[in-house]
């Protein structure tokens, strides 16, 4: 009795403490679809995915997926918002937004998502060859064109003040960083700064979904315009135009490129566009699915001044059909053709842009250059060549880029940067057909979360906003 | 270990010594003096002499010379063994080794018994939770235990539940109790990805239930270590007793209904839609023109007034039939059941079934060995509508679609072209599909041995599998399917969960009389958790709509497969001291490895003391007549929370950041190294007693929880690239009382009466944050001194008279007002999300055959947030849409006195905007369940040879009362408090049967 007793016992015992030393690795488990960063930065070719990576952060439905363009027109006087909605961007066509917003707060936290993935790209420490000095190029490109972005509607027009409060700047990545605001010009610093690397370290082309040398130069020519710095915006817009080898858009091509819907490899045109794929798409979600009125949505309607400009014979009106909608007499915008299979993509820097640069930059300099540049474009378009001459050319050259950037997002940004008041046609709220430039809502506030979170951005809180 | 075996030798040493005749003994085995236990074996030790006892526990024995004690056994119940001597007849009462809840605790590894108990454990009992018009037991647990909140947000059947005990102790992790199966731990929660909502313990028949314990102090539940933060619910599923085999069947039938419902939020019909339509147009400046063409655009006059609400809600059907066998001899026994549950909800596409099937076998194969299976296996087919803001949500489209807009053309077809790119969704209740089907096995085998009398070895093996596939069809003509002509999506999850515990079990006299006794466990557990999840999706679909899975679709858009597991290894022991039943000291100890945190802080070591003072059994107390039972007990422990993701602690990158179609990566994870356990450290002190003969019993409880190293989602700011990242920081307290007391006011022979009340409050409050810092997250705010959801607003100021603006105050000292929607400084604490007290009166009234109860639910003292409030009740914004009868008490002229705006076409001033205006008390009080039951007399059950039959009615949640009568909708919103057009809450009546035989 008394032996098996102990024999029992030193069995269980041992049984006992046997399933106590389990294999260490039991609890050694690893994240099945991540890596650490040193794993996923290690390589040229990681660099290459994670170059990937920051594009598609570019797509955000708070960016180019949808957002950053409708807002462009619509806190402008392009586009406003069907009496038939589904209530999206309803404060921007009422102008009464607020420090809560989420479509602001979507713009200041994607952006800064963007910047943190080229961040880590810039800052590898790979040994550089060629295709590691395309991929930084890039980057520094997305980089500077997330801060051109954020300080434009986050900050008073440099063209204003560019010493007042423009926007963090981060560089390096830092989790528990409080950053307080750089100074606009600083911001533009910095974003010069970058375009003149991406423009240095770049030297392949591959689609129009990806920077290149002279996409870069481009983004810098409008970063130099919208400073007010005519000279350096002319040089730039004119290295575009002569050593890139891309070729403007035709009045013949004008309806197919359109309707187009996958990157270009031909140079024609498209310096950047965000790339949306029958994969990867905001569905709903899409910036197509808004305008168009053969889906559910097509809130988004065409202003009846701005569709007044074009002439009968000008191409580009080919772009708007007129109809009724909520009972009301509307015209569509068809800009963006495609929400099913591959999705229509967001044209970020086009070639005729330059012209358009090129001749607003050379007025009043040079006025047989504005007027020579501004009708590369009209004379592409089928639209009558413009002979004015003095503010009433510059009127017509600013018209001119109205109707050929309208919809993409950067009518609110002109007038921003030519410190003019919003004037909207009646098809707007009546309590917000005119926006003067002081109007507090002309800059967007700091987002509620920001302030939330860091206490050094707390006081710092654009003008009017609290 | 010599000293060990030297007690163990002495207490077998111990021998009694009685002189012994041949005699026939006769007597009866019972349970509880009354129960007759069948089927028991009678043994005169030492000899093969041995009868067993017949259908009324009756025995006869002949005595051999030898014979000196007979040993009474029966499965489940402890052997007994008695001296002969002289006597002639022995009636023995054996004690049940299952939970026989007056006297034996289910807890952790094991049972206790009530005298010996040093912590805080309430238990429900079968009765309790059985034949329940309820999806899943969490559900049932509402009222049942005092400081469990029980908290639905949606009356989907088939929804999780949130459960808190003893309030709230994480801020980001978890929340939710450990459930514990037949010793178990098993994943529960929402597993679904597709769906809204599902509920891993809705594939459990609440009726297979045989008892539920609820351990809520570190005494009870330190066992469990770093699972046990917040308090551990064991239940025990039922086992079989030996003798005859008998039958149970079950069944009922029933309807639900909305339980609450406001008509001040009731949408508006055509006319006054159309009408408040003009005014806001006239109010916004538009011209007559343009108001005739937008309201004709509208719907005005097209003689439509359609009713999407009545259309979409509806009578639920509710159904549950049950039955089950048990039996066996004295060395097999068994349980076996099979159930049926049906449930629709309150409106269009929301019902779930269920089937399940339970297996409980236990064998004594020897004299020390005992092995035993158990298996509840069951599957549920739930269809649940979408929810929020989406536009297929059938809630939604009640509030938003237009009364002018039909979901049928005249011709009968449905009508697809509706206000502001909403969906018809009564159309889609038949085109599009949303399922989920889920599968559970749980189940475990169990080994004891008998090493000696007292030394018991165990080994439980235990799994728990659930596998769901969902799947989700959007048709090509209308709806979320549209724009991708057609979508269909096929989600599969499973987990894999297996346990495997091994304790070894010591009773031990330390004093030679037994005075002063102790037992002791020690134990292992290894536990891994194991995740797969694959999801897939394609587009472009034929036009026919009987197409509904993915294989019928052009192009795949979705194809992806991952993992995501955990792992615990966990060593333990606990002790307890006991002196003559009167002085009980408890200890244990626990030692975790978690596979979530890194290798430096894997492990964690987790402990409790408990002390129990029975002052009844002191020599004293021996002529005291007041108190039948008084007794005082403490417990001060530490036990961990390690509920965060399975992959929170490193740093990472991660991939599906695709460009053109080709891979992409980007950072996803802060991550933090440092990352280890929450420490949360539960104070206890009760008391119980019991008065007038046992008709008054009463338990009082006060804690203290404090939690520390809390793991805390700490906010960044964005300009780093993340939103917040995952610390172990802050510290935060739950403070409360609970009481539980049990009446017996009137009992005779044919009456009584019964009245069981609880009551608990908690206050919670943050007590550390990281430099002392707010931390903001949607509408609420965590402080320093404030308790965790407290809702952080604007503050509303009134409409003013003059102008019919919408006001709000600037400061948060109530001075200056404006029409001007104030700034991110202006926010005040506007009430919290977390009830101050609540707990539930049940009064039971029996009469002969009859029964008659009521149970009330009561809960006070927190605020209910109106999520959608600022497009219905938004004085115009979202003008488009359907707005409720309340808006119909907008202002209209000066001096008009009304707390809702001017209605002006898309909006007034930020109206919309949330404020305290979207705030309700969430106070109230439901009748949760009434009961009028009736059970045949034993002669007629006789005559028809049954056991016994039962017939009743029942209601659940007839009646609500709200303390706010402008509650849009019921007052029970989830433990966050906000409500998000879910299925309503139902109320539901049913007709019953039970049946013995």
């Amino acid at each position: 009795m008394k032996r098996i007793t102990i024999k029992n016992m030193i069995v269980t015992t041992v049984l006992l403490l046997s399933l106590g030393s389990c294999e260490k690795s039991f609890l050694e488990l690893q994240p099945p679809t991540s890596l650490t960063p040193e794993a996923a930065l290690a390589t040229e070719a990681d660099l290459q995915v994670a170059l990937r990576g920051a594009y598609a952060g570019l797509k955000s439905t708070a960016l180019y997926g949808r957002s950053l363009m409708v807002i462009g027109d619509m806190m402008g006087d392009n586009t406003y918002q069907s009496v038939l909605n589904t209530n999206r961007y309803t404060a921007f066509n009422s102008y009464n937004y607020t420090v809560t917003d989420g479509d602001v707060s979507g713009l200041w936290t994607a952006s800064y998502s963007v910047i943190l993935r080229a961040n880590n790209i810039i800052n590898s420490t790979i040994a550089e060859n060629a295709n590691i000095q395309q991929i930084k190029g890039e980057a520094y490109a997305i980089r500077a064109l997330a801060y051109y972005n954020l300080v434009r509607y986050f900050a008073t027009p440099y063209t204003s003040d560019p010493t007042s409060l423009g926007v963090p700047i981060i560089t390096v990545y830092q989790a528990d960083l409080k950053p307080g605001r750089a100074k606009v010009s600083e911001v533009y610093a910095l974003i010069n700064k970058d375009l003149t690397q991406a423009y240095t370290l770049m030297t392949k082309f591959t689609n129009s979904s990806q920077f290149s040398k002279y996409a870069a130069r481009a983004l810098q020519a409008k970063v130099y315009l919208t400073m007010g710095d005519k000279t350096n915006a002319k040089t730039a817009a004119l290295d575009v135009i002569t050593n890139s080898g891309f070729t403007p858009l035709t009045v013949a091509g004008h309806a197919a490129y359109w309707a187009g819907v996958a990157p270009r490899t031909d140079k024609v045109e498209t310096l950047l566009e965000i790339s949306f794929d029958a994969v990867a798409n905001n569905a709903f979600d899409a910036l197509s699915y808004i305008y168009l009125q053969s889906g559910n949505y097509g809130d988004m309607l065409c202003s009846t001044d701005l569709y007044a400009l074009f002439e009968a014979a000008d191409g580009r009106k080919a772009l708007y059909a007129t109809g009724t909608r909520g009972g009301l007499a509307s015209i569509f915008v068809n800009k963006y053709t495609s929400f099913t299979g591959d999705h229509s993509d967001t044209k970020v820097i086009r070639f005729s842009e330059m012209y358009l640069i090129a001749a607003e930059a050379s007025y009043p300099s040079n006025i047989a250059d504005a007027l020579k540049y501004v009708n590369e474009v009209t004379s592409r378009r089928g639209a009558t060549a413009i002979a004015s001459s003095g503010s009433i050319l510059f009127e017509d050259i600013i018209n001119e880029r109205r109707k050929e950037l309208a919809f993409e997002g950067e009518r609110y940004l002109d007038l921003q940067r030519l410190n003019r008041n919003v004037v909207r046609s009646k098809n707007y709220p009546a309590a917000a057909l005119s926006i003067d430039f002081t109007n507090f809502r002309r800059i967007m506030p700091i987002p509620q979360g920001e302030l939330d979170a860091n206490p050094n951005i707390k006081t710092q809180q654009n003008p009017g906003w609290f | 270990m010599r000293k060990f075996v030297a007690i163990l030798l002495c207490a077998f040493l111990t021998v009694t010594q009685v002189a012994a005749q041949n005699k026939i003994i006769k007597g009866k085995v019972t349970e509880d003096g009354k129960k007759p236990i069948s089927n028991a074996s009678v043994l005169v030790k030492g000899t093969t002499t041995a009868t067993k006892t017949n259908e009324e526990g009756n025995f006869s024995i002949t005595i051999p010379v030898n014979g000196k004690v007979l040993k009474f056994s029966s499965l489940n119940f402890e052997d007994q063994e008695v001296n002969i001597g002289s006597k002639t007849e022995i009636n023995v009462v054996l004690v049940s080794t299952v939970s026989d809840l007056q006297q034996v605790i289910v807890t952790g590894y094991g049972t206790t018994k009530k005298a010996t108990n040093t912590g805080s454990i309430a238990t429900v009992k079968a009765a309790d939770i059985e034949n329940l018009p309820f999806s899943s037991v969490d559900k049932a647990l509402q009222g049942k235990v005092a400081g469990l909140q029980s908290v639905a947000s949606s009356g989907q059947p088939g929804a999780s539940q949130a459960i808190l005990i003893r309030g709230a102790s994480s801020i980001t992790a978890s929340n939710s109790p450990l459930w514990v199966i037949d010793g178990v731990p098993v994943n529960a929660g929402d597993a679904s990805r597709l769906q809204t909502t599902g509920n891993l313990l809705s594939t459990l028949n609440p009726n297979d239930i045989e008892s539920i314990s609820v351990l809520k102090d570190a005494a009870s539940q330190s066992i469990y270590g770093s699972r046990a933060a917040n308090g551990v619910i064991v239940v025990t599923t039922k086992k079989g007793k030996s003798g005859k085999t008998k039958f149970r069947f079950d069944t009922e039938l029933g309807q639900s209904d909305v339980a609450y419902q406001n008509e001040k939020y009731k949408p508006l019909d055509a006319n006054e839609y159309i009408n408040i339509t003009r005014e806001g147009m006239v109010n916004a400046g538009y011209t007559a023109a343009q108001i005739n063409s937008t309201v004709s655009s509208l719907g005005e006059g097209n003689g439509i007034n359609y009713n999407w609400y009545d259309n979409i809600m509806r009578v639920g059907q509710q159904k549950q039939y049950n039955l089950s066998a048990e039996g066996g001899n004295d060395k097999t026994t068994f349980f076996l059941s099979g159930g049926h549950f049906a449930q629709e909800g309150t409106s269009l596409n929301s019902q779930l079934k269920r089937n399940n099937v339970n297996v409980r076998i236990t064998n004594k194969a020897t004299d020390k060995l005992t092995i035993g299976l158990n298996l509840n296996a069951g599957n549920v087919n739930q269809r649940a509508p979408l929810n929020g803001g989406a536009f297929g949500n059938p809630l939604l489209s009640t509030y938003f679609l237009l009364p002018t807009y039909s979901a049928f053309k005249p011709d009968g077809s449905y009508n697809y072209v509706l206000n502001g790119g909403l969906h018809n969704t009564i159309a889609l209740a038949e085109l599009d599909k949303r399922f989920l089907r889920q599968t559970s096995a749980r189940g475990s085998l169990t080994g004891e041995y008998k090493i000696l009398d007292n030394l018991k070895f165990r080994s439980v093996y235990g799994i728990d599998y659930n596998a769901l596939e969902e799947d989700q069809y959007n048709n090509p003509l209308h709806g979320d399917g549209l724009a991708s002509n057609g979508r269909a999506f096929a989600y599969y999850t499973r987990y894999f969960n297996y346990v495997w515990t091994n304790t070894l079990d010591l009773q031990q006299n330390i004093t030679r009389n037994g005075d002063l006794s102790t037992s002791t466990q020690i134990g292992y557990e290894a536990q891994k958790s194991a995740g797969y999840f694959s999801s897939l999706q394609s587009q472009q679909f034929p036009p026919s709509l009987s197409l509904t899975y993915p294989a019928s679709g052009a192009s795949p858009t979705t194809a992806s497969a991952t993992i995501s597991d955990y792992t615990f290894e966990s060593q333990f022991a606990s002790t307890n001291l006991n002196y003559k039943n009167r002085f009980v000291l408890s200890g244990s100890f626990r030692r975790d490895g978690s596979s979530r945190f890194s290798a430096k802080n894997r492990y964690g070591n987790f402990w409790a003391l408990g002390a129990t003072w029975n002052i009844d059994r002191e020599e004293f107390m021996v002529n005291n007549t007041l108190f039948d039972q008084l007794k005082l007990r403490g417990s001060y422990g530490v036990n961990g929370n390690a509920g965060i993701g399975n992959y929170d602690a490193p740093a990472l990158y991660g991939f599906g950041f695709n460009y053109n179609q080709l891979p992409g990566s980007g950072p996803t994870n802060v991550g933090d190294e440092n990352l280890t356990w929450e420490l949360n450290k539960p104070m206890n002190i009760g008391l119980d007693f019991s008065v007038l003969k046992n008709k008054v019993n009463v338990t009082i409880d006060y804690y203290i929880r404090k939690s520390e190293n809390l793991l805390l989602s700490v906010p960044l700011s964005s300009t780093s690239g993340f939103g917040s990242a995952t610390r172990n920081i802050g510290s935060m307290e739950n403070k409360g009382v609970e009481i539980s007391l049990n009446l017996i006011p009137v009992q005779t022979k044919d009456f009584r009466w019964d009245v069981d009340f609880n009551f608990a409050n908690n206050k919670n409050k943050i007590t550390s944050l990281p430099g002392h810092a707010d931390i903001l997250s949607g509408n609420f705010i965590i402080r320093e001194g404030q308790s965790l959801n407290t809702f952080f607003l604007r503050e509303w100021a009134g409409v003013d008279i003059a102008t019919g603006d919408p006001q709000w105050y600037y400061t948060d000292k109530h001075q200056a007002s404006s029409n001007i929607y104030p700034g991110a400084n202006a926010r005040i604490l506007a009430g919290q999300a977390l009830p101050k007290f609540f707990g539930s009166l049940t009064n039971a009234l029996t009469y002969k055959g009859f029964n008659l109860s009521a149970q009330l639910y009561y809960n006070f003292g927190n605020q209910v947030f109106d999520t959608w409030r600022g497009y219905y009740l938004g004085s115009g914004f979202g003008a488009t849409f359907n707005k409720v009868k309340r808006q119909l008490d907008a202002w209209r002229q000066p001096g008009d006195k009304t707390d809702v705006p001017k209605y002006v076409y898309n909006g007034n001033k930020n109206f919309n905007s949330g404020s305290t205006y979207n705030l309700n008390d969430g106070s109230f009080v439901r009748v949760r369940d009434i009961q009028l039951g009736y059970t045949l007399p034993k002669s007629y059950a006789d005559k028809l040879k049954i056991g016994n039959a039962n017939i009743y009615v029942r209601g659940t949640n007839l009646f609500t009362w709200v303390k706010d009568k402008n509650m849009p909708f019921d007052p029970e919103q989830g433990t966050g408090s906000a409500s998000n057009l879910n299925v309503f809450i139902p109320k539901t009546v049913t007709v019953g049967l039970s049946l013995n035989f």
